[in-house]
């Protein structure tokens, strides 16, 4: 059965398409508001003349370029491509802004591809085992989950905590526009039906990185230390990353196998276990490798740890694993339990897919670095017009309608006016990923509450317990960094 | 010190972001509860409220915290000197104006069309982010600019792609 799914991929064909999946993708995920759920709808009926093990291959690839490429515009850009690499942005940019755009690059690629190869290790592995823990995970759970990368927030808010706060509060209130969880009554929609969904992640996201890079005063300088080589680190400081990508990839792989958290969590979250846990957490954000190598990591990581339960239970974690799920039915392949046993060679198939794919973009990425990074060459009073012309598509094309331009040009000027007023944004982007799973869940609990008390769930408890020491451990760190920052401007 | 002096970035951000949670918090009423089977304890009302509370205990923090600051410098003679809104004004011009070009070009795609209001916004972001003496030299380069990504742009994603982008007035057979 193994082999018999090996081989099914090994065919030229095969691994043309897987090729141009991987292709495809990256462009879809650098193009700031393309995603790589709609480059796996725009190519779904691409593959219904394909043969199962081609279609679902393709659509793989697919995948794990999409989610791989949003590197290259955080780094150069400093907008996303996709929300999975919100994280990349905090130390990308600033290593390009000092000349480093190259070893950035290379960092991302690098340990992108580590963390798919450790996501696919742990889904070929440990799936069966995974998804019987992740199906503990229920209203209790989530919510307990959901307090607890929101307790993230302190250690992002930096040493101005009410404002970090406000950040993430105001994104949380932001997610609460649109039907309401549970029982879907239409709230702050004004009576516009395009609101009824609620604001888009993407569009939210495409504001905010807008407002950066128009606030800082655009010139005629072009780049000029962009020059590379190899990848742009030597093999040592490879071998010093290894223990902060080998944490990254674990969290990305566990938040991965829950279903509606996402790698824009899981960058999130492990770029700042790395950031708390490190020696020099004063240099986050000022343009370290270790941001890079986290948020990269995790966020690719977590393509395998989604995959556990779309095969294994058939439930997808994510639009783009919906869209994969769709993919595998329409061709014949019935996700669930019994996958292993009915259609075993194609799983192994889907595996191979993925690590091929996963090696074509190591490939693809190193190599086409070279010209990403002459993206910096361009004036940038030239390239931003077309950044912001794309950003604008891509709003228009997350939900094909307009209306999501006028919401990107409103969270532009809000991100700026906040920009202006010291006020982080990046808190908000966590406050607006995780405020409606937290509501859900919480409304959830609130039923169950005199049924099934709190104390019949270990791992509520233990989450509960973990929150709260995050909270006090990042207020100390947080008190300190002001403290140190007193000291400095006392000196000065 | 130094972060003293910006009390001003407590008390203004703090006054309307409360005046927000205000709102907010305003049109809670008007959503309507679900009473029926399967309502939840917690209804539909409680997180706008947890949130929007929230939101003003933290700008009255800001606001108290900033007067606060306000009182020290002032007994210690040390309130800065106020700059002129126009100045500061003029100082982020190349902000001002690319916002409302921005909200201008997205204000009209749909009435005038993706291709035509994409060539006008690219010529003007260009202009408006290329220094005035500098204008000349990048007049034409800039024309060139924007024509080729209004058109390269929609044959890619509205063609190609199937990104519904608006055809407006001229329509170009679509």
């Amino acid at each position: 059965m193994i082999l018999e799914g090996i081989l099914a991929v090994c065919q030229p064909l095969t691994i043309l398409w897987i090729a141009i999946g991987v292709v495809v993708g990256i462009i879809f995920g650098a193009i700031p508001g393309l995603t790589a759920t709609m480059a796996i709808v725009m190519f779904l009926p691409v593959t219904y003349s394909m043969s199962a093990s081609q279609g679902i291959a393709m659509l793989m690839a697919l995948y794990i370029g999409g989610i791989s490429g949003g590197l290259i515009s955080a780094i150069l850009l400093n907008i996303p491509g996709t929300p999975s690499s919100v994280a990349t942005c905090f130390d990308g940019k600033p290593m390009a802004n000092k000349g480093q755009a190259g070893r950035a690059l290379g960092t991302g690629v690098v340990f992108s591809f580590v963390g798919t190869l450790i996501g696919i290790a742990i889904l070929i592995v440990l799936a069966p085992v995974l998804c019987a823990f992740a199906l503990k995970f229920q209203a209790y759970e989530y919510c307990a989950l959901a307090l607890f990368s929101l307790s993230m927030v302190v250690a992002l808010t930096g040493t101005d905590m009410p404002k970090g706060l406000i950040s993430a509060v105001l994104g949380a209130l932001l997610a609460t526009v649109g039907l309401a969880p549970i029982d879907s009554r239409p709230r702050f929609t004004f009576d516009l039906f395009q609101l009824n969904n609620g604001f888009a992640l993407v569009v939210l996201l495409i504001g905010l990185f807008f407002a950066e890079s128009v606030r800082k005063k655009q010139d005629f300088t072009i780049e000029e230390n962009v020059k590379m080589k190899g990848a742009g680190f030597t093999f040592a400081e490879f071998l010093a990353q290894i223990p902060n990508a080998i944490v990254s990839a674990l969290i990305g792989v566990g938040i991965g196998i829950l279903p509606g958290i996402g790698g824009g969590v899981s960058c999130m979250i492990s770029y700042t276990v790395s950031k708390n846990t490190s020696k020099h957490r004063e240099l986050y954000g000022t343009g370290i490798m270790d941001g890079v190598v986290a948020s990269e990591t995790a966020n690719n990581a977590t393509i395998g740890g989604a995959v556990i339960p779309l095969l294994s239970l058939g439930i997808p974690g994510d639009p783009a694993t919906a869209m994969l799920l769709g993919g595998l039915m329409i061709h014949n392949v019935a996700p669930g339990p019994l996958i292993y046993e009915k259609n075993g060679a194609v799983v192994y198939a889907i595996f191979t897919a993925m690590l091929i794919a996963a090696v074509f973009m190591l490939l693809f990425m190193l190599w086409g670095m070279r010209f990403f990074v002459s993206v910096l060459k361009i004036p940038k009073n030239y390239l931003l017009p077309i950044v912001m012309v794309l950003c604008g598509i891509g709003a228009i094309g997350n939900a094909n309608q307009l209306f999501d331009t006028y919401v990107m040009v409103g969270f532009g000027l809000m991100a700026y006016l906040m920009i202006k007023a010291k006020i982080p944004t990046v808190p908000m982007i966590l406050g607006f990923i995780l405020g409606p799973t937290f509501e859900q869940n919480l409304r959830r609990v609130s039923q169950l509450a005199s049924s099934d008390p709190f104390y019949n769930h270990p791992i509520f408890c233990v989450l509960i317990v973990a929150t709260i020491l995050v909270i006090i451990f990042s207020v100390r760190a947080n008190l300190k960094d002001a403290a140190r920052e007193r000291e400095q401007e006392l000196s000065e | 010190m130094k972060k003293d002096k910006q009390y001003k970035l407590d008390i203004i951000p703090g006054i309307i972001i409360a005046i927000f949670a205000i709102f907010y918090m305003s049109k809670i009423s008007g959503i309507r509860v679900f009473k029926s089977l399967g309502a939840t304890p917690l209804t539909n009302h409680f997180i706008p409220w947890l949130w929007g509370g929230s939101m003003l205990a933290l700008s009255l923090w800001l606001i108290i915290r900033g007067i606060l600051k306000y009182r020290k410098l002032k007994a210690l003679n040390a309130l800065p000197e106020g700059e002129s809104l126009f100045a500061a004004l003029w100082e982020k011009r190349e902000v001002i104006f690319s916002f409302i070009a921005l909200a201008l070009y997205v204000g009209f795609m749909d009435s005038i069309g993706f291709v035509i209001t994409t060539c006008i916004y690219t010529f003007v972001q260009i202009l408006i982010l290329t220094p005035v003496n500098k204008w000349g030299k990048n007049f034409i380069p800039a024309l060139i600019t924007a024509i080729i990504a209004g058109f390269l742009l929609f044959y890619i994603f509205r063609v190609m792609l199937n990104v519904l982008l608006p055809v407006g007035i001229f329509g170009f057979g679509l």
